[in-house]
């Protein structure tokens, strides 16, 4: 009987020196993470039921977090004290805080055990997306842009045409005009610049300029391209008559059909379309151009980022990642969430998403944008996400009429400058 | 000989039964007290270990941060405006519920919702209420010809707004407190008083009620000026400081300081601010009002 026991500890200790070859058919449970599962939920649950199939050994438990700031927080606590997570889906422009911590992991080399990653649909493109701190930080899942939401029936009554909506900003900006003339609290449009630095970036990149400059030791925003972001925003104001609102106000309005056009991200369509129920007639386009060559807009969404420090684990994870964006993976989540794809081959073959497309005309405005889409820029150093605050505070001057364009790109450029890492040496 | 074996039994009675209560305050309070005293010092960022020493760095960053002046600035001028308003308030109402004879449950549970109901939820109908477009508020104003302005988005109303939300939350708590202290006073002191020649209801008030009130006054004068430094729920969910920190108040900059700029040790630079204002109000409440109070 003693002897029994013995043996059978024996076995087990051994077991747990035996090579990984042993290990690697035991099943392997790893643990996933993703931000707002209001909207993501069902993609991964489709894209997991046909990872399952493919991977019977491979178990996932999954955490959530309500937003993308909780989910950064929560990694950056493990990382402090353990890291229990092994991969986690981060918000585009929080992957360059875990590349310069030292916690996302490089995945180049594992993209790069399958040959040319552009024949599996990771174009140059789209992996600049995820690419940070030098490294490839992250590969992108969802991607999306800003769009024109609108509201036909205010349209069709301020003398517009919903079907051919003006392409410009002059345009535009004198629709608005006109619908707020409508009178009784209609208003004509709403740009989202509070929040974020997002959607500021969609008008100055829409101008073609940068944040910063190439080598990031000191701001580009602050040329002619900036200021002509501003005075956009100025103009905004005066010419079209956007109202000074909340972000959450101005969607209520928008879905109350107080209000003409909303400009903000495609990732909101799925609510919009919710909470706009029958209420008007919604349609969607894309942004008005500003300038037709250079223009670009930003690329907002999220990206898998390996964080595993057990090797077994980390080959499931990256099994799993490598799943979520392919082709096939791309194809679930479009089709479960509305964002644009991002797995060159699902834009290039039309046999993966025109169907979607064909039948949910309102989620083609953000992917005719998806030619100019550049990643969202993330400032560098411990400030990275306060010099965004400082963005929307200034933009805030413009919006209540209280500073010129000049004076707050002024203040703007010193602000931002106070903030930046100081060059080493 | 048995005296003091008992007394030191006593005695160690004493230790044993103070334990719980004596380790839950180490480790719940003074612990973590003490931890961000020790972050304050440093350059703790999340997820940047280990922080470094830096003395009184961010203490000399908070001098000259145009954004902490302004969310001190805001903070002051909000307790200014709900701490006695309140106050007032609160012993306005109890007042008022105290003549009336019928439908005095009634009133009581009216003004006091707000206080048993969640922040966060009921910061979700203020923001429909107060809404420039679609909300009733502004709806009524412009049936009456006058534009409404933007509440919660104008920098101008943003934190008056947020404030009268704080009044509104508060006066009943105040209310409450002020009924609980009206019952102490016997009513024959009132009718003594009437009888000494105080006919005037202002007379008695100032004369016999108001007086007595005094540690119930104190009390609350104190609470209400801690719970209103403490704003934080319906910033968070309104106005998250805008615009341009107009509603940026401390316990918000702590906040995003700390978890979403992610500068742990700046954030608990703040906090420990925020403690020295909250324990030199109680001191200087207590011991300026504690000597003209009156404790019948």
């Amino acid at each position: 009987m003693s002897l029994q026991r013995r043996t059978l500890a024996a076995a087990t200790t051994a077991s747990l020196f035996a090579p990984h070859v042993l290990r690697a058919q035991a099943p392997v449970e790893i643990t996933v993470h993703y931000a707002q599962p209001f909207i993501f939920k069902e993609s991964y649950d489709a894209i997991a039921a046909e990872f399952a199939r493919r991977e019977p050994n491979i178990r996932i438990t999954w955490v959530t977090t309500p937003n993308y700031e909780e989910g950064m927080q929560l990694i950056l606590r493990q990382a402090a004290t353990q890291m229990q997570v092994d991969l986690s889906y981060q918000g585009f422009n929080r992957l360059r805080i875990f590349a310069e911590r030292g916690i996302a992991q490089d995945l180049l080399p594992l993209l790069q055990r399958e040959g040319d990653p552009a024949r599996h649909g990771y174009s140059a493109n789209i992996l600049s997306l995820g690419h940070f701190g030098g490294m490839q930080a992250g590969l992108a899942y969802a991607a999306s842009n800003p769009i024109t939401y609108y509201n036909a029936d205010l349209v069709r009554r301020a003398g517009g045409n919903p079907d051919a909506m003006p392409t410009d900003w002059a345009g535009t900006l004198a629709l608005s005009a006109r619908i707020k003339a409508l009178g009784g609290g209609t208003e004509g449009m709403f740009y989202t610049w509070p929040g974020d630095d997002w959607m500021f970036s969609a008008l100055l990149f829409g101008h073609g300029g940068r944040m910063l400059s190439e080598d990031e030791r000191d701001i580009a925003f602050a040329g002619p391209e900036g200021l002509g972001a501003l005075r956009l925003l100025d103009r905004m104001v005066k010419e079209g008559g956007m109202p000074n609102l909340t972000r959450e106000a101005a969607q209520q309005a928008f879905a109350a059909g107080r209000l003409g056009m909303f400009f903000w991200t495609t990732a909101a369509l799925r609510g919009t379309i919710q909470q706009v129920g029958r209420n008007f007639d919604l349609r969607t386009t894309v942004m008005p151009v500003i300038d037709p060559v250079r223009g670009r807009l930003p690329t907002g969404g999220a990206a898998g980022m390996l964080t595993s420090r057990d090797a077994a684990k980390r080959e499931a994870a990256w099994k799993f990642l490598r799943f979520s964006t392919s082709v096939e993976g791309t194809t679930l989540m479009v089709q479960n969430t509305g964002y644009v794809p991002t797995n060159q081959l699902a834009i290039d073959e039309p046999r993966w998403l025109s169907e979607f497309y064909r039948q949910n005309p309102l989620f083609q405005a953000a992917t005719r944008q998806a030619n100019i889409m550049i990643p969202w820029y993330a400032f560098p150093g411990a400030n990275s996400v306060r010099v965004t605050q400082t963005m929307v505070d200034q933009q805030a001057r413009i919006v209540e009429q209280r500073a010129t364009p000049e004076a707050v790109l002024a203040d703007m450029a010193a602000e931002v400058r106070r903030l930046l890492p100081r060059p080493r040496g | 000989m048995r005296d003091a074996r008992g007394r030191r039994g006593e005695a160690l009675a004493a230790w044993l039964l103070t334990l719980p209560a004596g380790l839950a305050f180490l480790l719940l309070l003074l612990a973590p007290t003490l931890a961000a005293i020790a972050l304050a010092f440093s350059d703790y960022e999340l997820g940047n270990w280990p922080p470094h020493w830096i003395g009184f760095d961010n203490f000399r960053e908070m001098w000259t941060d145009r954004g902490f002046r302004i969310s001190l600035v805001n903070t002051l001028v909000y307790v200014a405006i709900v701490a006695p308003l309140s106050v007032a308030g609160g012993l306005a109402l109890a007042l008022l519920i105290e003549s009336v004879t019928t439908g005095r449950t009634l009133f009581r549970a009216i003004f006091f919702l707000p206080v048993v109901s969640l922040t966060v939820a009921m910061a979700a109908s203020w923001q429909y209420l107060l809404h420039p477009t679609i909300g009733p508020v502004n709806a009524m104003l412009r049936a009456v010809g006058i534009a409404g302005p933007a509440w919660l988005s104008s920098s101008d109303t943003v934190l008056l707004s947020l404030a009268a939300i704080g009044i509104w939350e508060s006066v009943g708590f105040n209310m409450v407190l002020f009924m609980a202290g009206l019952t102490a006073i016997p009513r024959e002191l009132r009718e003594a008083a009437a009888v000494d020649g105080a006919q005037a209801a202002w007379d008695r008030f100032r004369l016999v009620t108001w007086p007595l009130l005094g540690p119930t006054t104190l009390f609350v004068v104190v609470i209400s000026l801690i719970r209103s430094v403490r704003v934080f729920d319906t910033v968070a969910v309104l106005t998250r400081g805008g615009p341009n920190k107009a509603s940026e108040v401390l316990l918000y900059t702590m906040y995003t300081e700390g978890f979403t700029f992610l500068r742990l040790g700046y954030s608990a630079a703040i906090t420990l601010v925020f403690l020295v204002i909250v324990l030199a109000l109680m001191l200087v409440q207590t011991r300026l009002l504690d000597r003209r109070v009156h404790y019948g």
